[in-house]
């Protein structure tokens, strides 16, 4: 039972792996230029991700949720929208560098819309892409194509913000009061556990809350571990007492 | 390293240090949050690595380029577009390679189409977005932005 949820979890993983194994066991030669091909990829991986997931704890540590929200939030308007730009434009590194970014931004108030506009700035209009762009293509081609993907980005975040809901993202369901831990998003990392071991234990990989009832929460520790958590699974909501 | 990898390295490293100085508990309690992404994300990225290895076996550069130069305006147009959705090739390939197909008198329609969607449309990337940020949001962004490229092509195609 576990094997098979632990494939179905990571079933992209285990199809390019399989691939792999009969790539090479057919043309051993095509295989071996295949991860040769993939070479680059790591490197360039390697040269941000680190930085990246830095960084983001770094300003997830430090910069607090009122700050991003006046900035990012719903009620950032036409400031927020331009502030995405400038964040997705001086970025580095593929897309899915933006991904962590994204989402500890998401979670302290950014507006569905200026994480759209993030990413997709991150993906198409960084300015090294755009000064590659202009040798290889021509000043006037890369200007008209930055100022067309900008007005398109413009307008198809707003329509994705018209149809996602903030409830769509995953780790964003708060409605029963008390402790609630994200089983999907958690990853099993112990850091919960670890920080306030009376409330959090590990079980079958992935932390759960144990009974606290009677318990009197330590709000630093507390705090602590929502904050630690790498994915930002867990998740406290004072409506009632506990 | 190009420039902005080495600034976001450079202003990492800057912060890293003010917030040591500040609060080594906070910081180490940071790094290890920076760890656990790491390990969290680590076997979906190495998975679309792999899986653009593969990809870039089976549809090389240089067999797109031929197919975009090879077919009618609006089929060249689609097939750009799909096949720029399935791959993802460095910047520094990518505009070289359509540089030489539009020197070489192929519409910039298809090439531009080609070219956005390269980055901004992913199916290697979906697994590890959907992961990260739900199905719905990661359809409707992609969905989105495919149907946008195309339209971004058509206006380049009408203003060039």
């Amino acid at each position: 039972m576990t094997i098979l949820k632990k494939i179905k979890e990571n079933l992209f993983l285990v199809i390019v792996a399989l691939a792999y194994m009969i790539l090479f066991i057919i043309n051993p030669t095509m295989g071996t230029n295949t991860v040769k091909n993939s070479g680059y990829y790591i490197k360039e991986m390697i040269m941000i991700m680190p930085v990246i997931f830095v960084l983001t704890a770094l300003l997830d540590m430090w910069v607090p949720k009122e700050k991003i929200m006046r900035y990012l939030g719903k009620d950032a308007k036409a400031k927020g929208v331009f502030l995405s730009f400038v964040v997705g434009s001086i970025s580095a590194g593929p897309i899915y560098a933006a991904f962590p970014m994204c989402i500890m931004l998401h979670k302290k108030g950014a507006s569905i819309r200026n994480i759209i506009i993030i990413l997709s700035s991150w993906a198409v209009i960084k300015v090294p892409m755009l000064l590659n762009e202009a040798k290889f293509l021509g000043p006037q081609f890369m200007a008209i194509r930055w100022v067309l993907t900008v007005i398109a980005i413009i307008i198809f975040s707003w329509i994705s913000a018209k149809i996602i809901k903030d409830k769509d993202l995953p780790g964003e369901v708060l409605t029963q009061p008390g402790l609630h831990i994200n089983r999907d998003a958690c990853m099993g990392c112990t850091l919960c556990a670890k920080n306030y071991p009376e409330v959090f234990e590990m079980k079958n990989k992935k932390a759960i809350t144990k009974s606290y009832e009677g318990l009197d929460l330590d709000q630093d520790k507390l705090e602590n571990s929502i904050n630690s958590c790498p994915v930002n699974a867990i998740s406290f909501n004072e409506g009632n007492k506990i | 390293m190009d420039v902005f990898t080495l600034a976001v390295w450079v202003v990492t490293l800057i912060f890293l240090g003010l917030s040591f100085a500040k609060d080594k508990v906070r910081t180490k309690q940071a790094l290890k949050m920076a760890l656990g992404m790491g390990k969290g994300m680590l076997a979906s990225i190495l998975s679309i690595i792999f899986a653009i290895g593969l990809i870039l076996t089976f549809i090389p550069p240089a067999e797109i380029a031929e197919f975009l130069s090879g077919q009618s305006v609006l089929l060249a147009t689609i097939g750009g577009a799909l096949l720029g959705t399935i791959t993802l090739i460095p910047a520094f390939i990518a505009f070289p390679l359509v540089g030489t197909l539009v020197d070489a008198g192929v519409s910039v329609i298809p090439a531009v189409a080609f070219l956005t969607t390269l980055t901004m449309v992913g199916v290697v990337t979906f697994p590890l977005e959907k992961k990260e940020f739900g199905a719905k949001f990661t359809a409707v962004r992609n969905g989105l932005s495919f149907l946008f490229a195309i339209a971004i092509a058509l206006v380049m195609g009408v203003l060039i």
